[in-house]
């Protein structure tokens, strides 16, 4: 095979699988919020509410910035 | 949860700021300058071979690009960056010394950049004209600003990241991409030890070294002029407004949208050219696929407005950013127009493209990048914004240069486009180039007017960012939404 | 999947660059070889050529005027014969350029002369009566840097294996000789000397002529021997 025709076939199924993805990305946006599972239009407070001492949206767990910190 | 330091760092967000200004000033004052030299060719030669409108205009495109537009994007970035982390420079003196060393060094290339623009060496690439010396400086400085990104992630105390932040992580990660490859090059004194040592050659030869250009061209504009400006708006336009982006979820979307798209639409710069078919034909198709992701942005920003409306009558901060991403409208609008092949070879090498990229810089990153230093201000100083009044006149007198400006350039651009293509009725060319260049007078006249409008309403936003520094009446605490101004 | 991919910033980085960089690949890697390919009996440029090149380069002239040339009758009819991808082969950088503020080049050679090249340059209006481009005078004192066109000469030929010191139509004679050290310099020297004074007196210039004999050549002539080389 020509390396004209790999790579017509790999822009194909590429193009495919990305495709695929957006879309499922899109069921599971909606999908999820449906569920109850996650509130996307949450974060937009992020901007918001974004003092320092302002409570996070989503905290990190105690442990994982403990961990962290002690790294630095 | 407590936090260890009380206030976020604004140190070196004010530097980038004073920088914006300072670039903004320099880039598009040589910018008029050269406007008016296309009228008035005489003014060629006020400071002699250096004021030559060849010399000036990579000048002007690389100090408006990577002086103004970059410290504008830094300087929110040091602003933006720690408050949608919730976590302060103070915390790392790492971080936070990184960032000085960051600021210096990126001043120091900057200055060697113009000057070196100035005597002549260039690679002559457009957008990617400095030496090999300088490229590497520039590697550096992006490293370093890797380093402060990743690095303020790994502290943070928010979880997710913020839409804002997605946006300026592309920016890091595009630009390192493009600029690499595209400025591959062999210096010819370490080949050869003799001749200039700054002088290098292109790695690519001929119609490579096209398509390398303007896939990295085009996207230098993707994740200079969009990518980190999209990042701005979607955390000023909300917080100045007091309201949130409208839909979240639309804003992943028109990321994931715009960052595959537009890696594509490279091609429509060499339409007609000898490049593959194929390959300008792809360029033509996702130029206008382009649309969607960058509407949705667009649309997104303004929707953010819903019920909110009377901002705009009140505040010449929103009108800045509301106008912004109408210009953004606009210009993602008229790109893909012209990257139609039939449109393209009319509007190709014409005073039309520059027009497109005009209302694009002038229309949707200058006014954000002004909006977004002007709210940042109160918060740096602990100071009102001096006037309301004069950054409504300014909003007001920038608009009008850039209606100017752009509608002047749309005439221009198609007037010399049917001028070159024009036959008498025995088939002959019925003009020659220069009749097609004296026509242009008026609308090159009018183009510098419309510039130097825009140019003189930047002194006014210097003022008024000096007086709010200085003068303007102090407040208690950082204001939560909207921007206190003095009348 | 997704909700994972937006709490962790490494691998959501990986995914961005993934997606951007696609484009690149498809787009720009295959076709390498092929558009490299010079157009049969395209010969590279002498070092005279290549430092008028840089010249062209220096003084930013692909600010305002383009070097391509489409295949519409419009632009045949005026410049000539449509461009062609092998033309460029040993076009480093290329030079394109993106707006024609002045016309197009990449076939001026076919109808310029060099005594109007240097007649446009001192003056432009004194033949182009309108003309907004400027005067570059000091291209006709600052003397050429041949030193580094014959050290860009040299690394292309190591470097990119362009066909210096080669019969390139196949007519039994070396075509553009270069040399294959610094040491060649000396010679190389003198024959763009040679080069230069037949332009030199071509243009009628009295001081032009000049600089040649005493063995320096101005950046005008340099250029100029680029210009007619544009065919």
């Amino acid at each position: 095979m020509e390396l004209k025709e790999i790579q017509g076939y790999l822009y194909f199924f590429f193009i495919l699988f990305l495709t695929a993805i957006l879309y499922g990305y899109i069921v599971h946006l909606y999908r999820s919020e449906k569920k109850g599972e996650r509130d996307y239009e949450k974060y937009g407070k992020m901007a918001l509410d974004d003092e320092l001492d302002s409570k996070p949206v989503e905290p990190l767990d105690e442990n994982d910035v403990n961990e962290k910190r002690s790294g630095k | 949860m407590q936090n260890p330091a009380v206030e976020y760092d604004y140190t070196v967000a004010k530097w980038f700021s004073y920088l914006a200004i300072l670039f903004g000033i320099l880039g598009m004052g040589v910018g008029v300058l050269i406007a008016f030299q296309l009228a008035f060719p005489e003014l060629n030669y006020i400071f002699g071979q250096y004021s030559l409108f060849s010399r000036l205009r990579p000048i002007h495109t690389n100090v408006v690009a990577y002086g103004f537009t970059l410290s504008g994007i830094w300087a929110t970035w040091y602003y933006v960056g720690q408050r949608v982390l919730k976590v302060s420079l103070k915390e790392s003196p790492f971080l936070s010394g990184l960032a000085k060393v960051h600021f210096w060094l990126y001043f120091v290339t900057a200055l060697l950049a113009v000057v070196s623009l100035l005597f002549r060496v260039t690679t002559s690439k457009e957008y990617a004209q400095f030496e090999w010396p300088l490229d590497i400086l520039v590697v550096v400085i992006w490293v370093m600003w890797g380093i402060s990104i990743f690095g303020l992630i790994g502290l943070r105390r928010e979880k997710t990241l913020y839409i804002s932040m997605w946006y300026y992580i592309a920016t890091f990660l595009g630009v390192a991409m493009l600029y690499l490859f595209n400025n591959m090059a062999v210096p010819t004194y370490l080949v050869t030890g003799m001749g200039d040592p700054l002088h290098s050659v292109s790695m690519y030869a001929g119609s490579n070294d096209a398509l390398v250009q303007w896939w990295f061209g085009h996207n230098a504009v993707a994740f200079v002029f969009t990518v980190p400006i999209i990042a701005m708006i979607y955390y000023f336009l909300p917080k100045e407004s007091g309201q949130p982006v409208y839909s979240y979820k639309l804003s992943l979307l028109s990321f994931w949208g715009l960052m595959f798209v537009y890696l594509w639409a490279g091609g429509h710069h060499l339409i007609y050219s000898t490049v593959p078919d194929w390959m300008q034909t792809m360029g033509s198709i996702f130029s206008v696929i382009l649309i969607l992701p960058s509407w949705g942005s667009a649309l997104n920003m303004l929707l953010t407005m819903k019920g909110e409306w009377s901002q705009l009558k009140d505040s010449p901060l929103i009108k800045f950013m509301v106008l912004a991403s109408t210009f953004y409208m606009l210009s993602t609008l008229e790109g893909p127009i012209q990257s139609i092949k039939s449109v393209n070879a009319l509007a190709h090498f014409t005073d039309w493209i520059p027009g497109h990229v005009h209302d694009g810089t002038l229309g949707w990153v200058g006014f954000m990048i002004i909006a977004a230093i002007m709210h940042m201000a109160p918060r740096f100083f602990k100071r009102e914004i001096y006037s309301k009044k004069l950054l409504e006149a300014q909003f007001w007198l920038q608009t009008t240069g850039i209606v100017l400006y752009f509608s002047s350039m749309w005439i221009a651009g198609i007037t010399q486009g049917m001028m070159w293509r024009a036959v008498d009725q025995y088939g002959n060319l019925a003009y020659s180039f220069i009749d097609t260049v004296t026509v242009l007078h008026p609308y090159y006249t009018l183009r510098a007017i419309g510039g130097l409008m825009y140019f003189i309403g930047l002194f006014m936003w210097a003022y008024n960012f000096y007086k709010t520094m200085t003068a303007a009446r102090q407040i208690e605490e950082e204001p939560k939404f909207a921007s206190p101004m003095a009348a | 999947m997704f909700g994972w991919l937006e709490k962790n910033p490494f691998f959501f980085a990986v995914g961005v660059f993934v997606v951007i960089a696609f484009a690149g690949l498809i787009e720009i890697i295959p076709d390498f070889a092929q558009a490299s390919r010079p157009l049969v009996g395209t010969k590279p440029y002498s070092v005279l050529e290549l430092a008028g090149r840089q010249v062209y380069i220096k003084d930013s002239c692909n600010a305002c005027h383009s070097q391509l040339i489409r295949p519409f009758k419009s632009e045949t009819d005026r410049y000539g014969m449509y461009s062609l991808t092998g033309e460029y082969a040993y076009d480093r950088p290329f030079l394109w350029g993106s707006k024609r503020t002045g016309p197009d080049l990449h076939r001026v050679g076919n109808y310029r002369t060099s005594d109007w090249h240097a007649n446009h340059m001192w003056d432009p209006t004194s033949v182009v009566p309108g003309s907004i481009m400027p005067a570059y005078k000091h291209m006709f004192t600052n003397v050429t840097d041949l030193e580094t066109a014959f050290a860009e000469a040299l690394t292309v030929k190591k470097v990119f294996n362009v066909p210096y010191d080669k019969d390139i139509d196949g007519d039994g004679k070396i075509d553009v000789v270069l040399g294959d050290s610094p040491a060649d310099f000396e010679a190389a020297k003198q024959r763009a000397l040679q080069e230069a004074l037949v332009i030199a007196k071509e243009t009628k210039r009295e001081d032009l002529v000049n600089m040649v004999k005493e063995g320096k050549i101005p950046e005008i002539v340099a250029l100029i021997a680029y210009l007619n080389r544009l065919k």
